[in-house]
């Protein structure tokens, strides 16, 4: 269930890993800065946290659009991009972390909607509500995202500039712009993938850090810049951490998690599925 | 890219560097060598664990001005010099060295984890300072240091001290006879289980669940399941804030309704009430401080943090920071002096009176058990053991989920 | 050239060991003996990550294996503190070791995928040693300290690191023009090409692997007695891990002197941030610094004067 949500925010993170080559460390924070936004919203307005995710998208869209330019446009002429952005946008999460707890403290934050609790029992197994809001909200995500690269024109030209940049580009595909917007809709997703993250778990300003973890398991895992891979990838991974809560000391959960990625990774190191996307 | 611009911008990294190199090397400017009394340390005001050193950081600042406005201690006014370890060991080791040897500040305060204490208490010992925190738990206070007091300490094995001597005023049959235990695996989860180790022995109580959980806790809903599972009617969630919200809400939405639920160190953090709300309500734990003591002092803090944060009683760490600032203070003005053997001679030979009560100090630095029963009741914490503190009726068996 | 480097390095440490001397405040001791730390461990770490092009992000995991081996050996052997600081050495050696049969199936995964399975291998070590009670568990091992004065004491561990660290340099230099090295920038620019041209590409990252392991099981042991007191949270920090690599990559991966400016840099600004500004906008400016570095230097720091200095 956790896995699900996970992926949604993974889903951006892979496809600027993808695309641009940028593996952007302050997706996460992005994320946060959604969650935040989203329990503000819910504490002074009341506003459901869904619908906070879909307004916080356009927001969070111009604002990375912004960031582009200033900030990822200047280093894509460097030899090894990916270095380059792990370090800039490292600097970059520690900037936003920091300005959270100037904002809103470093005090940890739970969002309660009301459908906070109830669960859904299906048999032997218990569904929480927010997780299934989450669930939901992650699916939506995702099939957007998926439905956007597949069907609409820039979608395409996305993939296109990912598979074949400069076949691409002699097709009249303005690389920079594609870069950006890319960038701008990982961003958003970002946004709605925190809120989910948050319905589930609190959250404080240093929370990013272990949401990082987890998206790079998800998106190595569903392959690089592969969107059904990455769900998927989420899927598996929470069921493992679910199936071993359910069998195992609790203790050894996080160890045998972990201990079976690795496993995995060194039998199948290009993720799950080949790179579809 | 220009040469000319490239110059600029080596010589400007370099100037920075060299800026930086030089603010190390110039100790901590005091506004006169003799005058003020300089109070120094690191607490972790960002990162991890910067909410709780936040609150520390107030509680000792409060203290600061408290005394200030009297006259400072032994006539002089008290400043701190207070570093961001970032909620990094290592740093707070080097930082605790850096105030010790380079600031040469007259006293230490305490820090924040155990973690960092237990590494801490090592290198005031080494340098012979006294050295008044929360400390590492009980393993911390057997290495043999002489210099460190904990006062108050956070002791996990004393945590539940008061709620267990509660539940053993319960006739027998009340009781609840199954238990079910998850910690978290880590040296204040380890400390916690000890004492319910000792206490469901002798209360009789079967431990059916006991299980560790490694940080971080995502889902607490088989551990909710287990334990409905196995009709545990006692829940012990030795966690922090983050883990203890994630079973709380598993309760809730599972309708698990134990007769009892106790939480270890996160339901006394002030975010517990404001984020749970209802949901947190009927909680058991234990604490040293609370507002509602009856110790001298308690009063004015719970003025000053009403009218300043807008929370009804103190937090715990801040009270913490305020507590560990006063226990210094005696033993500074009790020996009449800065020098730190003397002081810790004296608090290792004198009465001390703070807003946790009163302490006196055995050899290891560490007071009586002191531990004070707990629970959250219509979103204040209040006091229910010992009963001379006893703010409100325990609610007992805990009332069915409200929808 | 590059030997006039290395002659300078000569220098600097015969200046720097003298240091002590001076008798300055055991905080410098200190605060040195931590930026030493960071340059052997990005020094090293750039073996396996510039050198190779293969970025582990789990290194933390062979300093924490060093401090947590050479913590229990000298609990388990009761050694008296002079012995338990050389107990590092084996205790390095068992990180060479892990690293060997570890890096035997995670060397043959490229690119990003290695970096995922060196975080996972750092976790599962981390949690590990947490669940094992004979370790320490989640109590953490304490170590027994020698009764001296302190100034001697943090002397000691200052002059025991800087050697260190000169060693991991010399090293590093070495490595950079042997055949070896030479091998390795092969990898980075191409695994299939150098395959072809029968490079023995496994073994070459294998060795470069478990070298890379060595010398940080070493200054964990070294950082273990440093600290007293060890606990998996703090060696096996996955913020040390990240740290390393940015140091050796913001310095400028691949070459012998980056990682060196990395770390120094870094831990210099860090410290001095801290000291000086309120603790948020310290972390702000600290990250602000990424970024702007960054946008100016994007190939690292040396890549960036080697191109003033016409020699691109």
């Amino acid at each position: 269930m956790m896995g699900m949500v996970y992926a949604l925010l993974g889903v951006g993170f892979s496809l600027t890993w993808g695309v641009m080559h940028v593996i952007h460390i302050s997706h996460a924070a992005f994320g946060l800065l959604g969650a935040y936004l989203a329990y503000s919203l819910l504490q002074h307005f009341g506003v459901d946290p869904v619908v906070s995710a879909a307004v916080s998208a356009p927001l969070l869209f111009l604002a990375a659009c912004g960031i582009y330019q200033l900030l990822i446009k200047p280093i894509t002429k460097a030899r090894e991009i990916i270095v380059a952005s792990m370090i800039l946008t490292f600097g970059l999460a520690i900037i936003l972390e920091n300005v959270m707890v100037l904002i809103w403290k470093a005090d940890p934050r739970i969002m309660t909607p009301t459908y906070a609790s109830g669960a859904l029992i299906v048999g032997p197994f218990y569904f929480q509500h927010p997780h299934l809001v989450g669930f939901g909200m992650s699916l939506v995500g995702i099939t957007a995202v998926y439905l956007f690269l597949k069907k609409t024109y820039t979608g395409m030209a996305v993939r296109a500039a990912w598979q074949q940049p400069e076949a691409a580009q002699l097709y009249g595909v303005n690389l920079y712009r594609i870069s950006m917007i890319t960038f701008a809709l990982a961003v958003s997703t970002a946004g709605a993938g925190g809120i989910g993250l948050a319905l589930l778990n609190s959250f404080e300003p240093h929370s990013h850090n272990l949401w990082l973890i987890y998206l790079f398991l998800v998106v190595i895992v569903g392959g690089v810049g592969n969107i059904v891979g990455t769900a998927l990838a989420g899927l598996i991974i929470g069921v493992i951490t679910g199936l071993s809560m359910a069998f195992l000391p609790f203790q050894w959960v996080n160890l045998v998690t972990f201990g079976l990625l690795m496993v995995f990774l060194i039998f199948r190191p290009h993720g799950l599925f080949k790179q579809v996307v | 890219m220009m040469k000319g611009k490239r110059n600029k911008v080596w010589s400007l990294l370099m100037i920075a560097a060299i800026c930086c190199g030089f603010m190390i090397l110039i100790p901590a400017a005091g506004f006169g060598a003799g005058k003020p009394i300089v109070i120094g340390g690191s607490l972790p005001l960002t990162g991890e664990f910067a909410e709780t050193g936040q609150w520390i950081e107030r509680g000792m600042r409060y203290w600061a001005e408290e005394i200030n406005a009297k006259g400072g201690l032994l006539g002089r006014p008290v400043q701190f010099k207070i570093y961001d370890d970032q909620s990094n060991v290592g740093k707070a080791v080097t930082f605790a060295e850096k105030a010790i040897t380079v600031d040469k500040v007259d006293l230490l305060f305490g820090g924040y984890p155990g973690t960092a204490a237990r590494a801490v208490m090592a290198v005031a010992e080494k340098h012979k300072m006294v050295y008044v925190s929360m400390g590492g738990h009980m393993k911390s206070f057997q290495q043999g240091y002489t210099y460190s007091f904990g006062a108050p300490p956070l002791m996990g094995e004393w945590w539940y001290e008061g709620f267990f001597q509660w539940l053993n005023t319960l006739p027998a049959d009340q009781r609840p006879k199954r238990a079910a235990v998850y910690t978290i695996n880590n040296p204040v989860g380890l400390s916690l289980q000890d004492g319910i180790e000792r206490w469901t022995k002798y209360l009789g109580i079967k431990v059916v669940i006991n299980e560790k959980y490694n940080s971080p806790l995502t889902d607490a809903t088989s551990l909710i399941v287990k334990a409905k599972r196995e009709n545990c009617d006692i829940l012990f969630s030795n966690g922090f804030f983050p883990d203890g919200v994630t079973t709380m809400k598993a309760a809730k939405a599972l309708d698990y309704n134990p007769k009892a639920i106790v939480q270890g160190i996160g339901s006394v953090v002030p975010a517990w009430v404001k984020e749970l709300g209802k949901d947190g309500d009927y909680v058991f734990s234990g604490t040293v401080l609370h507002g509602k003591l009856n110790y001298p002092g308690n009063d004015k803090l719970n003025a000053y943090v009403k009218k300043t944060y807008k929370l009804d009683g103190y937090p715990l760490y801040f009270g913490f920071g305020y507590a560990w600032m006063q226990v210094l203070q005696q033993g500074v003005t009790g020996a009449k002096s800065l020098d730190q053997t003397k002081i810790r001679d004296w608090l290792k030979s004198h009465k001390v009176n703070t807003i946790a009560g009163t302490m006196t100090f055995d050899k290891y630095g560490l007071p009586a058990p002191i531990n004070f029963a707990t629970q959250i009741i219509n979103g204040r914490v209040e006091l229910i053991w010992p009963k001379n503190v006893r703010t409100r009726e325990p609610v007992y068996p805990k009332p069915a989920w409200s929808k | 050239m590059e030997k006039k480097r290395l002659g300078a390095l000569a220098v600097i440490t015969i200046l720097l060991a003298a240091f002590p001397g001076l008798n300055p405040e055991v905080y410098y001791l200190s605060f040195m003996f931590s930026v030493f730390m960071y340059v052997v461990l990005a020094s090293s770490w750039n073996f396996i990550g510039g050198y190779a092009g293969y970025l582990s992000f789990g290194h933390a995991a062979f300093f924490g294996i060093g401090a947590f081996a050479t913590a229990k050996m000298a609990e388990l052997f009761a050694l008296t503190p002079p012995l338990a600081i050389f107990a590092s050495l084996p205790a390095a050696a068992l990180a060479a070791l892990v690293a060997l049969v570890i890096g035997y199936p995670c060397l043959k995964i490229r690119g990003p995928y290695f970096a995922v399975v060196t975080l996972c291998f750092a976790f599962v070590v981390d949690l590990a040693v947490k669940n094992i009670e004979w370790l320490g568990g989640a109590e953490g091992l304490w170590m027994k300290t020698m009764d001296i004065p302190e100034q001697l004491s943090r002397t000691i561990m200052y002059e025991l690191m800087l050697l260190l660290m000169a060693i991991t340099l010399t090293v590093a230099w070495w490595l950079g023009r042997s055949r070896l090295g030479a091998g390795l920038r092969a990898v980075r620019a191409d695994e299939e090409v150098a395959e072809t041209m029968a490079i023995p590409t496994a073994r070459l990252k294998i060795q470069a692997f478990v070298l890379s392991a060595f010398f940080p099981g070493i200054a964990g042991g070294l950082f273990a007695y440093y600290l007293t007191y060890i606990h998996p949270d703090v060696v096996f920090n996955i913020n040390i891990s990240i740290l390393i690599v940015l140091m050796a990559m913001f310095g400028g991966g691949g070459t012998w002197l980056g990682p060196i400016i990395g770390a120094v840099l870094l831990t210099v600004v860090n410290e001095g941030l801290s000291t000086f500004a309120q603790a948020e906008i310290a972390r702000i400016i600290y990250g602000a610094l990424f970024i702007v570095v960054t946008i100016f230097m994007p190939n690292g720091i040396i890549d960036f004067f080697r191109k003033k200095n016409g020699r691109g």
